[in-house]
Parts: structure tokens; sequence; C-alpha cells
């Protein structure tokens, strides 16, 4: 084997994740749209990627098919060395439940089940099985901080328990890569931050393909990549196109250009860096306007 | 996904047993209706069972009292007496027909019994006494009870008169009753002074039943001689023919409730949980097995109820005859075995809707905030 070659296997060895001329359109005819437009990009593991753009630039439905819960109308993706495009629906299934860990951005536990039966849910499909997984399951409760809070139910939990409780699980067949879509959304920015970190370990420590969609700017500090995907095709960013405001509620600084969670007061526009500051914001506009005047006077 | 659907069934405690309440309702309904026919089949043949006789003399042709006319001449119950291996004989003329008490008709076995043969009386007396003299009749309690009449009223009998004289028990039946009279009046209104309509033989210890009757039908002329098992047979199969049809309906139409209320209450589970079970997709679970954790959870519901039926049933079908003691009730094992065994079917049937379901769900559906 020549020194090309084994460098050649080595990298294909590290890709986890390869997508080429990756497509996925809705409708038909002159309804027909374009989510994701030719696509191609390679995601090794170890690696934290973002992929960030404005709403409805397609992130969501690429995170979908690199995640094989959607299938593209072309293009090909390669999930550590198993080429997905062709599977039938149960191979789908089964690889992601080998795969692939998923954190959601409204958590999406199971209602009737405690922390600690959430977490075991997709260790039934591993081949282990439950029993094989309890020591994980005790590493996991360690890690992020919910011994405590094994026997809960998720409507005790407050959103950042939910969401550490969604990553345990994520993580609980030990997959190589893991995919989460805003899960940042529904917590406040100290909370934010600290998902951010475990997510961030999670990428060095596990050597872990982590794969995030994401309007949070903060997260850019600590990702390796960023992918920006505007109209279904990834470009390069624009400096310019960061128009940065600050949230009202949190006073954060958040980027009007990406910012999925907005809404219009007094005919004016305020961008949010997640569901629970604008939550806390329509409860009581006044406040935080006055507040947002007395921080700008400051 | 098995262990999700049943902490997802006790997570709603409440609505898990109005679903499984609803569902014993409707088998409740199918264990009554079956209680109601297998008593009633039982009370039809109780006079026969009760007489206690091992071999039935009637006429050529017949081999029924319920719904049946038979006349034999009184001499042949002589002529069967001294047959060899006849310990007893008693004779009794019968009439099937309406029977005038309290203002309301009853349907009633009018038994027309003579001193000689007193063995063909009532079994069990509730008040008064038990053999009739002409002009007189021995009606069942209950049906004194439900109109109000007692010793010493009158009822009528087609165009006579006859006074109460007695009470008996365990003789009555919504189908029909067992009034007894005396042969004297029956012979009178039937023109036959001289006849009776069955015999009843009871057998010397160690002679056969079934080889008795055998001789008897060789020995006296124009006569059908029945095992009292056969003839017993005979008359039961004739009311299980009157009633199954209605029965095998009312088990359809219980069955076909309790698979509706199986199928509503699994489909509005699975439908509310559509977003868990798009979770569950997504996480890597197949249509089968969720499917699955559909199914379990109507065989769960299907389950539940039929217990809760049984337990209800036997609670309320003893309780109920103590105040409405017209209704003969029988509790048998074998009238569960249909239920138990349409269970499993019936929750597969049920949980088709919530197949349908579970096929459309949409793991994409775990993005929607």
């Amino acid at each position: 084997m020549t020194t090309k070659t084994i460098a050649q296997a080595t990298t294909i060895q590290e890709m986890i994740i390869q997508a080429d001329h990756l497509t996925r359109c809705f409708g038909r005819g002159d309804a027909e749209v374009r989510a994701v437009d030719d696509v191609s990009l390679t995601i090794k593991r170890g690696e934290m990627v973002l992929i960030m753009g404005p709403s409805g630039s397609g992130k969501t439905t690429l995170l979908s098919m690199l995640g094989a819960l959607l299938s593209p109308t072309s293009g090909e993706i390669v999930i550590d060395g198993t080429n997905i495009s062709t599977m039938k629906e149960a191979a789908l299934a089964a690889l992601r439940a080998q795969k692939i860990g998923f954190v959601f951005q409204s958590f999406n536990l199971l209602e009737a089940l405690s922390v600690e039966e959430n977490i075991l849910f997709p260790a039934r499909l591993s081949a282990a099985g439950v029993p094989g997984a309890r020591g994980r399951l005790d590493e996991l409760l360690e890690k992020l901080g919910l011994i405590a809070r094994r026997k809960a139910l998720p409507s005790t939990l407050s959103g950042g328990e939910k969401q550490r409780v969604a990553i345990a699980r994520a993580l609980i067949n030990q997959p190589p890569i893991i995919l989460a879509d805003e899960p940042t959304g529904n917590l406040d920015s100290h909370k934010g931050q600290e998902v951010m970190m475990i997510l961030h370990d999670i990428a060095r420590d596990d050597d872990c393909a982590v794969l995030m969609v994401t309007h949070d700017p903060r997260v850019e500090e600590i990702a390796d990549r960023v992918l920006w995907l505007e109209d279904g095709a990834l470009r390069d960013r624009k400096s310019e196109q960061h128009s940065w405001v600050i949230d009202p509620v949190c006073g954060m600084r958040v980027d009007e250009w990406t910012a999925s969670v907005m809404t219009e007061y007094n005919d004016k526009k305020f961008s949010f860096c997640s569901g629970r500051c604008l939550n806390r914001f329509e409860a009581q506009p006044e406040r935080y306007l006055d507040e947002t005047k007395h921080r700008v006077q400051d | 996904m098995l262990y999700w659907s049943l902490k997802t069934l006790l997570s709603e405690p409440m609505r898990l047993i109005v679903s499984a309440l609803a569902v014993a309702v409707s088998f409740i309904l199918v264990i009554f209706f079956s209680a109601v026919f297998e008593g009633e089949s039982e009370q039809m043949v109780a006079y026969l069972e009760e007489m206690e006789a091992d071999v039935w003399v009637m006429q050529k042709g017949v081999s029924n009292m319920h719904m049946s006319s038979s006349m034999v001449w009184d001499w042949k119950a002589d002529k069967v007496a001294e047959l060899p291996g006849v310990r007893e004989v008693a004779a009794l003329l019968y009439f099937n027909g309406p029977v005038k008490i309290g203002g309301r008709d009853w349907f009633s076995y009018v038994i027309g019994i003579s001193p000689e043969y007193s063995r063909a009386g009532p079994w069990a007396l509730a008040r008064g006494k038990s053999m009739p003299d002409p002009g007189e009749v021995v009606i069942a309690e209950v049906i004194a009870k439900l109109t109000g009449v007692g010793i010493g009223d009158e009822i009528t009998l087609v165009d006579r008169r006859l006074k109460i004289v007695g009470l008996s028990k365990e003789t009555f039946s919504m189908s029909s009753a067992v009034v007894f009279v005396s042969r004297e009046d029956l012979g009178d209104l039937l023109e036959g002074r001289d006849q009776y309509s069955y015999i009843m033989v009871y057998a010397e210890p160690g002679v056969e039943a079934r080889a008795l009757a055998e001789r008897i039908e060789q020995e006296v002329d124009k006569v059908n001689a029945l095992t009292s098992d056969a003839f017993i047979h005979s008359d039961r199969q004739l009311a299980v023919q009157m009633g199954a049809e209605i029965i095998r309906m009312m088990t359809i139409i219980g069955t076909l409730l309790a698979t509706l209320i199986v199928a509503f209450t699994a489909y509005s589970l699975i439908a509310r949980k559509q977003r868990e079970l798009a979770i569950a997709r997504a996480l890597g679970f197949g249509s089968g097995q969720i499917y699955l954790a559909a199914l379990y959870q109507s065989v769960m519901i299907t389950l539940l109820g039929l217990l809760l039926a049984l337990l209800i049933s036997f609670t309320l079908l003893s309780w109920l005859p103590t105040i409405a003691p017209q209704l003969n009730l029988a509790i048998r094992l074998h009238q569960f075995v249909p239920l138990a065994l349409l269970a499993l079917p019936l929750a597969i049937l049920a949980s088709l809707g919530a197949a349908r379901t579970v096929a459309r769900v949409d793991p994409m559906a775990v993005f929607h905030s």
C-alpha cells in the first residue's frame, strides 16, 4: 500500500457522513420547491459542525436527510461507510437506532416514562438491550447531572433538565453521530450555554460527529466549522449578512438575519435568543421595552 | 414499545378504567343474556329433572314435553307397572297453555295430578298444600309475588275458576311456569278422564334404564319410552333451538359493541400520542413495533374489560334475582369460554384502526415545536 493510499483510507475512515449532490424537492410542477439544492458535504468523527442560515433556508430538511428520516430526491448519503440512499424504511430505522442520536428543540421526551426510562428507551433497539445499557445509563446520569432526577417524570423537569435527558437518550446507544435541531431554542441563555458545552464535550471526548442546526451565534465560537445554507444551497457567508440586535428580555446579542424566534409589537420587530425569552416578552412586553430603553440609556 | 404502551395506559388511569368499564358493559350484556338463556333453559327442564324418573313413557311419535301434547290410555300405566324391572310408576296429565293469574296470562305447564301418583306433584312447597283437589290449584310462589295473589284467591284455567291452595317453589320461568291442578279437572278440560299424558317409570335397583325403555316399547302398544336423560336432553335441545338465535344475535351485538369501544379507545390513544410515535420512529423503532404497541394496548383494555365483566357479572347476577325473582339466571364457566376466545381476535380487530394511524406517523413531526 502506498503512502497516498494509506492517507486516503484514513480519511475515508474518519468520514462519518458524506453527502453528494443532495437535492430534496417538495411539490410538483409550478408548485415545486427545492428545499435543498445540490448540497455536498463531509463530516468527520469528533467534529462539531453547525448548519446556519436564514429561516426557511432548508436547514431542517438537510438535517432530516442526513438523519435518515427523509429520503433525498436525488444525490447520495453515506453514513459510516454505508450508502443509505437506496435503503428501505426498516433498514433506515435500524441504522438510526445504531448510528444516530437525535436532540430536538422541543425535547421530545415520552411523557409516561421517567427520566431513566426515557434514556433507556432506544436501548431496546441495541444488541445489548436494556440490561446491557444500565452501566451506560449510570454514567450518563452522572455526567449530565441527572442522578437525583432519575425517577422523575418529564412534566416535573425544567427545560434544561429535559434537554439533558434528551442528550443522554441520544447517547445511550453510543452512536457515532449526534444530530441536533435547535437544541437551545427553548432554553434561556444560561441553560442554552450549558447544553452547547455538553454537546461540544461529546464531540471532543467521545469522538462523536455533532451536526447542529442553530440560530444561536454563541455556538459559532465552539464549533469546528459552520456551514451556511441559503435558499437550499451551501454558500459562503458574507460578514455583512450579520445584523446584530439585542434580545429585549435577556440582553443577549442576536443575529437578526438568522434569528427564528421573532415577534412584532407596536409595528416594531423584535428578535430573541430563544422561545423562552419570546414567551416572557409576550407575557409582559411593556416591562421589557422599558428595560431596553434603560439599557440603551446606560 | 410494549413497556411504553403499558406505562402510557397506566399514566391515565381514569381513561383506562372508563375504557375498560365500557368494554365490560358490552361483555356484561352478552353474559347477562347468556345467563338468562341458561337459567331459562334449566328451568324449562326443572320439572323433568326433579321427578327423577328412570324412563318417561308417552304417546308414539312424541319425544318432548315442551310445546308438545301426548295422550296415552290410563290402563297403559297399569300395564307398565306390571312389567318386570319396574319398581314404581307415576302418571300425569299435561296441558301446555296460558293460565290467567292476577289479570295476566302466564304461559304454563299445567300438570294434572291424582293422589295415587302424588310424586308427580310439586317437589318444594312454600305455603299451603301440595295436592290440589278438584277446583283447586297450586301455583308458583313467584307468580303470586308478582301479581299479589295468594292462597284463597282464584285463577282462570281456560273456562274454569280454580282456587289457589298452595304456592310452590322452583317452578317459575319467564317462558313457562308449572301449575298443578287435579287430574279430574284437567281430564274434564281435555276430555281425557281415562287418559294420561306421560307415565314416569322408576326401575328396580340394577335395572338399566335404556333396556327398560326398550322393553316397555316392545310390550306396550303405541308408546314412546325414553330414558330420563334422553327426554331431558330432547327438551333442552328444543329450548336451545328456540333461544339460540336470539342469544347468538345478542352475543354478536355485544361483541361488536365491545370491538367498537376497544377500537375507539385504542385509536384515540394512538391519535393523541402521534407525536410520541413519531419520536419512537425517529429513534429507530419500526412500524411493526409501533403497531405491536397499539395492539398491546387493545389487548390490555380488552382483557381488563373482560376481567371487570366477570367480576361485575358474578356480583350482579347473584344479587339480581333477590330484587327480580322472575329472573332465572344461571352463570356457568362454559358461558365465559366464547368471550375469552373472542377477546384476542376482538383486540386485534380493534387495533386495525390504530394500525392505519401508525402507518401514517411521520417521523418528521419531531421537528415541529
